[in-house]
């Protein structure tokens, strides 16, 4: 199957025939919805990750800080609710150059400076009282808004437009590591001076890449914000959210554009539907055990696991 | 004036791996920089690429001071090196390798450039198939070249890149060398330790020893002075 | 003023002699492995869970609980050491991920086992407070481990500058082959790293169940503060941790008294990313040669 009937078939699938089968049911869209902003999270995690060559345990201070500025401009600015989101994700894009003295850090060292920069974030929202309401936090979040007659408030609304965030998303990320860029990042993981000499600027290329990230992150934050109206630093800035994305990304394959989207579907639904029921307090346990068996067995995900085995099956193997 | 070199200096704490080496080099020129094992020359290389930081003196490249210059930044002004031991970009195919320096170093990818390269170095057939880490050595040798020269350097520097190869090779290696030389008009600064090589390749030749500039000149001239003859068989220290 | 600055101190001290023996565990298998154990505050939370349990069903004094405890985080100490070393490409960071994983494992089957609720040990000496110079108050509790921090801190210290053991388990951390040539089998050593982390771990649990409560969530919590702390350290200094780990508890305590105990993790988190920052060996670790 080429390309682009496979990019076809899926939107198809996504944007028709997911709601015309489960459209009026409200809890099974809830459920698609949350799986779709973890999706997001985790596609903007592998693109940090993948590209820039960084492991973040500290997303959800993107992801808090873009839902908070969104929050903030349209409930006490009277921004409306789009422009606010993109602006939110702006914030977050600029929250992450404040995270950017980091990237001179060593692999484990990076990933635990954003840990520190997400509990930063979460106490000053916590203690910024006035600002950001405090540990009370901030209702009535205006909700998405109705647009030529398409009203995104609903919760297939809400469907939609998380839909497309995350599908811009991934574009994003398939076009960066398609170019000229996406090769130079790769290389960079070999030998950052090698490609110095050729004239890269790797350390900005790297600053891009943190920047595409949150950004990302921080208009999922966004969307969230105003899909829940409702927000508080704990939540925010919730470990969870880092947990959830990071989980999803290395079980779907973050090498790989579709990876962390199908990877945070299967994982969040699983996680819901089977464990939850089961182990009412602790079924997240489930989430170490998958991420432990997947780094032990088969690092690059289960979905690439998956497709190649796949693959033996269909005929002679092909490039991979 | 090309590249000057002012009283550059690098020290290592206590250590002087260069020390107070001063020459210049004109556009087209090809020098020869030679000297013992451990004399420094390498160290060299890395002060004008970027790599390190003179402790002391002046550098010029095309009258810009070259030593606060990031490296990428000394790539793009026209510096262009290859490694001794090669640096290919690992998951990258050759043509991808040689892309990347065209595109970075000069803000497009000049394909009839990297078809030039490919064709002058005889890396065609491999262009596209496997990662870089499947050549043989002599080509990952020529990619490192090519590499260099698809970033359209001014100056290309050239760390022991005949190192390995058995006398056929060098010699193709020389006529490949000279080639591009006079297609693309470069200035050329070649370590080599084959007194031959240097003296086929260039006109002019620096001697360092224990990080110090001991003589400047023609081969012959350069060669055979006695105190560059003492510093390759021994004797006295510096 | 000037006797709220010194109890703050104080204070901060015995927090900080607290915060070592959290940190030490952790440091000392980054020092050996580079493998930085996520799941190391987990098995701080296990070892006060045991002793929990210990002095609830058994009517056992938590210091009594001791060997209880300690069989069973060294035991888990062992899985996490296991697993970890089955990994083969990327080890840094890899074993960062897995651990993070184990971590998610041990704080939900704590949860599981012993649910969400709050607890702290109930035998009445360890809450007494003790004044010490007519004008510095303390927990009992507070000064026995705090005191058993900085003892155990110095035995570890000694054992890795003195004892052949000790000496081994530098060697490998500094070059594993050359150590394997001279005879030493990386993987004992790796082992033994591995197993008094364990241990230290259970006697911080033991700690701060008597002198704190315990919640499942902690964990999480708890290796974030120890490798803070390791950061501070810096690389291979045992001293450092003690330092370091005092620098936070007094960091802490200043920033209750003078500003808000809320801003008490702010003040921790801040002095990390400055340390991180500016000073990437820590405090006290071998400056490393820009090569």
């Amino acid at each position: 199957m080429s390309n682009v009937i496979k990019i076809a078939a899926f939107l198809a699938f996504s944007y028709i025939a997911v709601p015309l089968a489960v459209g009026s049911n409200a809890y099974v869209i809830g459920l698609i919805v949350a799986a779709l902003t973890i999706g997001g999270i985790a596609v903007a995690w592998a693109l940090l990750g993948n590209l820039g060559g960084m492991v973040s345990f500290g997303h959800a201070a993107f992801f808090g800080v873009g839902a908070y500025v969104s929050a903030l401009l349209t409930l006490r600015g009277g921004w409306p609710v789009f422009p606010a989101m993109l602006v939110a994700g702006l914030g977050a894009a600029v929250a992450s150059v404040a995270t950017m003295p980091a990237l001179r850090l060593r692999g484990p060292y990076f990933a635990l400076a954003i840990l520190a920069y997400a509990e930063i974030f979460r106490i000053l929202a916590t203690e910024m009282k006035p600002v950001t309401g405090g540990a009370a936090g901030l209702l009535s979040i205006p909700r998405l808004p109705t647009v030529l007659g398409l009203d995104f408030g609903s919760k297939l609304g809400g469907y939609f437009v998380i839909l497309t965030i995350v599908v811009a998303a991934m574009a994003v990320y398939h076009l960066i590591r398609r170019s000229a860029y996406g090769l130079a990042l790769k290389a960079m993981h070999d030998s950052e001076d090698a490609t110095r000499v050729v004239g890269v600027n790797s350390t900005v290329l790297k600053a891009w890449m943190l920047v595409v990230s949150a950004f990302i992150t921080g208009m999922v934050g966004a969307f969230n914000a105003h899909y829940i109206n409702f927000l508080e630093p704990d939540y925010a800035f919730a470990g969870q959210w880092t947990t959830l994305a990071i989980v999803s990304a290395i079980f779907g394959g973050y090498r790989t554009v579709t990876g962390p989207l199908v990877g945070a579907v299967v994982v969040y639904l699983v996680d819901q539907l089977a464990f939850k029921p089961i182990l009412p307090q602790g079924h997240q346990i489930v989430l170490g055990v998958l991420l432990g068996a997947m780094i032990l067995f088969s690092p690059g995900g289960l979905m690439p696991l998956l497709m190649a085995k796949l693959s033996r099956k269909e005929g002679p193997a092909h490039a991979a | 004036m090309l590249l000057e070199l002012d009283g550059i200096t690098v020290a290592f704490g206590g250590l002087i791996a260069v020390g107070d080496v001063t020459f210049s080099m004109a556009e087209g020129d090809v020098l020869g920089l030679v000297g013992p094992n451990g004399a420094g020359k390498t160290t060299l290389f890395n002060a004008v690429s970027g790599l390190v930081r003179p402790t002391r003196g002046k550098a010029r490249f095309l009258g810009r001071d070259l030593v606060a210059m990031p490296i990428h930044t000394r790539a793009r002004a026209g510096i262009g090196r290859a490694f001794q031991v090669p640096q290919p970009m690992h998951e990258l195919t050759v043509r991808e390798n040689l892309m990347v320096a065209s595109r970075f170093a000069t803000g497009r990818i000049d394909k009839q450039r990297i078809e030039e390269i490919l064709d002058l170095l005889k890396l065609g057939h491999k262009a596209d198939s496997d990662a870089a880490t499947s050549l043989a050595l002599t080509e990952q040798k020529a990619l490192e070249v090519g590499k260099a020269l698809a970033t359209n350097p001014k100056l290309l520097m050239l760390d022991e890149v005949l190192a390995g190869l058995e006398t056929a090779g060098k010699r193709a290696f020389m006529h490949t060398l000279s080639e591009v030389r006079q297609r693309y008009g470069l200035a050329l600064l070649i370590i080599e330790h084959d007194i031959e090589t240097i003296t086929r390749l260039c006109p002019r030749v620096v001697v360092l020893n224990f990080g110090r500039l001991i003589a400047e000149g023609s081969p012959e001239n350069v060669f055979n002075d006695p105190e560059v003859i003492r510093s390759y068989t021994g004797g006295e220290a510096a | 003023m000037l006797e709220l600055t010194l109890q703050s101190l104080f204070s901060g001290v015995l927090s900080g002699a607290y915060y070592a023996l959290i940190a030490l565990g952790l440091a000392l298998v980054f020092g050996t492995m580079r493998v930085i154990n996520l799941a190391h505050g987990e098995l701080v939370l296990l070892g006060a869970y045991i002793s929990y349990t210990a002095e609830e069903k058994l009517g056992l004094d938590p210091l009594a609980s001791l060997p209880l405890a300690l069989a069973v985080v060294v035991a888990t100490a062992m899985v996490v050491y296991y697993l970890v070393s089955m990994i083969k490409k990327d080890r840094e960071l890899n074993s960062l991920i897995l651990t993070f994983g184990i971590g998610v494992i041990l704080t939900n089957a704590v949860l599981m086992i012993w649910s969400a609720d709050i607890h702290s040990a109930t035998t009445p000496w360890y809450h007494d407070a003790t004044i010490l110079f007519d004008t510095l108050f303390a927990m009992q509790a507070e000064l026995v481990f705090a005191a058993l921090g900085i003892i155990l801190v110095g035995a570890v210290w000694w054992w890795l500058e003195k004892s052949w053991y000790g000496r081994a388990l530098r060697a490998v951390a500094s070059n594993r082959d050359a150590a394997k040539l001279m005879g030493v089998n990386p993987q004992l050593t790796e082992v033994l790293s591995f197993a008094v982390s364990g241990l230290l771990a259970t006697v911080a649990g033991v700690a701060i169940y008597t002198a704190k409560v315990i919640q499942p969530a902690m964990g999480h919590h708890l290796t974030v503060k120890a490798f803070i702390i390791t950061v501070l350290a810096g690389m291979g200094s045992v001293p450092g941790v003690l330092l370091g780990a005092v620098l936070l508890g007094i960091v802490e305590s200043l920033t209750v008294t003078m500003a808000s105990s809320a801003l008490q993790e702010l003040a921790g988190m801040v002095l990390f990313l400055v340390v991180l920052l500016l000073m990437p060996s820590g405090l006290f670790g071998r400056a490393k040669r820009r090569g």
